[in-house]
């Protein structure tokens, strides 16, 4: 019994000491590099919505409303809001704690004139196109006012794609690319040297989101014990992979499949999964046949083994979920899934016998990422045995995106939907809208997005977002393949990272 | 040499001519759309239109050439897509990056390629020959990028001795400066080596071979006092024009070694500019490499004229 005693004794101090050793591993210090492969086109957040440039802007600026760790908006400068029974003003009160990087204290004024510049120059127009006026209602309170009933206008407001961030209204009064960099975030700009890198340092002023407990998707409590982080642009895979191994950097923003694999076993490192980080979606131009054709469409979409897709583009790192959004998702829904990935050759051979498809080359356009390219190589294989000739054209991005955003010369497109599914049904569904993806109007989705947007009422929303999966299902007017993820690897002296859209140097620590 | 320095300058602007209008040529040779890859594949329609009249891509192919040529006769190269920033700004930025990395490659691969070609000729047909030969062979064979990462597995991953890229101003800081610098500019200088050393040794051959030089050793002077005083200086004439066509290609392997390294040189920003098809910065870019290249190539023809005299009369 004595024996059992200390025995117990020994477990409850070894799990305190253990418990004490982590409280005080939180350590305030280090300085942590960070390899990126593109250079951010600029640090002015309202005016890109590249991801070079969120990597970097989202540790300075914030938002009135940020997402959680599931995409929900939620309160971060502003403290809550109230909407009126019609949907049309939402009064924002601000929190009064919070102090830019140049010292000036947040109010009514500063998120005014970040708005009003946004409705101007920001790079997402639609986020704050329902807005009517914006008008400071009290030192610490601000009025917004739409033109019509908008059920999409918080996921707008808290939108990390060209976030709509709050500048000091000094600032807010410059044009596109002239601020300085003052945001209220965890991190204050240090420098940016084009092509080299972009440093930032930890700011001590720093006033927390009270209604935080922890670190929760982009919003939530933010504590920075970095005393600096370092984005340095890294375009060559190989050598980012080396300054990880030299200790150059600590954080390697992406790395491909086998190398993860190598760096994985390698106690010095840590591998971290970002899964889903991207839809890999299969578009049809609808402005010409055979696409124009529902049947051939349907045949495709019968025809392919979208788990055969990810496997090869994406080995070791997707998810297989026939939602157009992630899981996680208010509005994730699996309608629609007995026509995802079905591999149904014979079906397929029906309904391409329907179509007016009597054979002949269709083109497959493809950027040169690997993984695209891979998908279009599953796809040509695939529709090969059901007599779909499928010739690939592989270019650039710019290139790519010029012929696919023009109806004519091609058939099929692949390429990633990352920010759309995180940001919500409304931009799942806004590139389908007036035709602009598939090249060719369809009534029922312009339909679908018009009522959901104007629909306040959380349960026919949801009605409304399964109608218009549905509608991808049964009209196969682009195709989901899965979720992909990517790779990231830190050194092991980086403790308490969790994988999320952006490498967020909040809430982690350097080991000695 | 003042009509010979006329002609030279003469041709140097009708390259000029030729190339500003190959750089304007680019935005209907090259595809794709500066506006589309701009923005993201969700972009409207209206989003793309509007970007693209700011840009001035809507206006008819000969107002965009009399555009481009009233800007460039006066000065200006035009506002970056994406830098938002002017590009005259952006290139004199870079420049000093790139020049100082291509000196230093070119120092690196003169001393180390003459000093080689030297040796083999001095023994000739025998193993120090036949050792440079190969290892300039080597050297002219392999692709720059794959030598850089090499390098940096060598000396940065497995030895630690270097910084595996990044780059630090000289004013900032000059001994880290040199730090970043040494990878890169013998990754782009040991390529060049291999072409100096070969080009050294057969003009030093040919040069050994001469009566005054056959002379010189028949007076008893001393073997290396015949190579270094009698025969080295004359070979260093051909060896100067090799130096002039290597400078060029220097600047054109910095553009894929600046990659590599992450050093934020012109190449740096001229391979982005393609990417993002950013057409200011891309023509501006080769404008202002045609002309550091032009005057590189005026300054060596001069300096050779200077060296021998019957140039300045052909």
């Amino acid at each position: 019994m004595a024996k059992h005693l200390i025995l117990k004794a020994a477990v409850i101090a070894a799990v305190a000491l253990g418990g004490a050793q982590g409280a005080l591993a939180q350590r305030k210090g280090g300085e942590v590099t960070i390899g990126i492969s593109q250079a951010p086109p600029s640090l002015d957040a309202q005016i890109t919505s590249a991801q070079a440039s969120r990597n970097v802007t989202l540790h300075i600026f914030e938002t009135l409303y940020a997402r959680d760790e599931n995409a929900k908006p939620v309160p971060e400068l502003a403290e809550g809001v109230t909407v009126s029974p019609d949907g049309k003003s939402y009064v924002f009160p601000i929190r009064k704690d919070v102090t830019f990087h140049n010292g000036k204290k947040l109010d009514a004024a500063d998120v005014v004139a970040s708005l009003e510049r946004y409705r101007k120059i920001g790079a997402s127009p639609a986020l704050v196109a329902a807005i009517d006026t914006v008008k400071a209602s009290g030192e610490h309170e601000v009025t917004v006012t739409l033109k019509q009933a908008q059920s999409t206008f918080l996921d707008n407001l808290s939108s990390p794609r060209a976030p709509i961030a709050i500048y000091p209204a000094s600032e807010a009064a410059k044009e596109a690319g002239k601020i300085e960099v003052i945001g209220t975030g965890p991190y204050k700009f240090v420098e940016y040297k084009p092509d080299s890198h972009v440093k930032l340092t930890r700011y001590d002023g720093y006033a927390s989101n009270p209604k935080g407990t922890g670190r929760d998707g982009f919003a939530g409590k933010k504590e920075a014990f970095l005393d600096a982080v370092t984005f340095r642009f890294m375009p060559e895979g190989g050598a980012r992979t080396a300054a990880l191994e030299a200790g150059q950097i600590q954080f390697n923003e992406t790395v491909d499949g086998p190398t993860a694999k190598r760096l994985g076993t390698d106690a010095r490192f840590t591998v971290h999964k970002v899964v889903p980080f991207g839809l890999q979606v299969i578009k049809f131009n609808q402005a010409q046949p055979p696409a124009n054709d529902v049947n051939f469409r349907l045949a495709v979409q019968a025809a392919l083994d979208m788990e055969e897709i990810m496997a090869i583009s994406y080995a070791d790192i997707y998810q297989m979920d026939p939602s157009w959004l992630y899981p996680g998702a208010a509005f994730h829904s699996t309608v629609g899934s007995d026509k995802y990935n079905k591999a149904d050759l014979k079906l397929a051979k029906e309904l391409l016998g329907k179509s007016s498809y009597k054979g002949g080359k269709v083109t497959f356009i493809v950027d040169n990422l690997r993984a695209n390219v891979d998908t279009a190589t599953v796809v040509q294989q695939k529709l090969k045995e059901i007599g779909i000739e499928v010739e690939i054209a592989v270019s650039d991005w710019p290139t790519v995106s010029k012929i696919g955003f023009t109806p004519t010369n091609w058939t099929f497109w692949t390429h990633g939907f990352g920010i759309e599914p995180y940001e919500g049904p409304g931009s799942v569904m806004a590139p389908w809208v007036n035709g602009l993806s598939q090249q060719a109007k369809d009534p029922e989705i312009d339909r679908i997005a018009a009522a959901f947007n104007a629909e306040l009422d959380e349960g026919k929303r949801k009605a409304l977002y399964d109608a218009f999966q549905k509608h991808m299902y049964d009209a196969a007017v682009a195709m989901k393949a899965g979720n992909y993820g990517l790779f990231q690897a830190s050194t092991a002296k980086l403790k308490n990272f969790k994988p999320y859209r952006i490498p967020r140097m909040w809430g982690v620590w350097l080991e000695p | 040499m003042g009509s010979f320095l006329i002609r030279r300058l003469a041709g140097s602007f009708v390259v000029l001519a030729l190339v500003s209008l190959m750089s304007f040529a680019l935005i209907w040779l090259v595809p794709g759309d500066p506006a589309a890859a701009f923005l993201d594949a969700s972009a409207t329609p209206a989003q793309i239109a509007t970007l693209r009249s700011a840009l001035g891509l809507d206006l008819s192919l000969p107002q965009q050439m009399i555009g481009w040529y009233g800007r460039i006769l006066s000065g200006d190269l035009g506002q970056s897509i994406l830098l938002n920033r002017s590009v005259s700004a952006a290139l004199t930025e870079r420049l000093p990056v790139t020049l100082a990395l291509a000196a230093l490659a070119l120092a690196f691969a003169v001393v180390v390629g003459v000093t080689a070609g030297l040796i083999a000729a001095v023994n000739h047909n025998r193993w120090p020959d036949q050792a440079v030969m190969t290892a300039a062979l080597l050297g002219l064979s392999v692709p720059d990028f794959w030598l850089g990462l090499v390098m940096v597995l060598v000396f940065a991953v497995s030895l630690g001795w270097l910084p595996s890229g990044g780059f630090t101003a000289f004013s900032q800081s000059p001994g880290e400066w040199l730090r970043c610098m040494i990878l890169p500019a013998l990754t782009l200088g040991l390529v060049q080596v291999g072409f100096i050393a070969r080009m050294a040794r057969a003009s030093m051959l040919d040069t050994l071979g001469q009566d005054y030089v056959r002379t010189a050793d028949a007076k008893g002077l001393a073997k290396l006092r015949v190579v270094l005083r009698h025969a080295l200086p004359n070979a260093l004439i051909p060896i100067l024009t090799v130096i002039g066509i290597v400078s060029g290609a220097l600047l054109g392997g910095a553009v894929i070694v600046e990659q590599v390294f992450s050093i934020p040189g012109i190449g740096r920003l001229i391979v982005g500019a393609i990417a993002a098809r950013d057409f200011p910065v891309l023509q501006g870019g080769l404008l202002f490499l045609a002309i550091v290249y032009l005057s590189i190539n005026l300054v060596v023809d001069v300096l050779y004229a200077v060296v021998d005299p019957r140039v300045r009369l052909a």
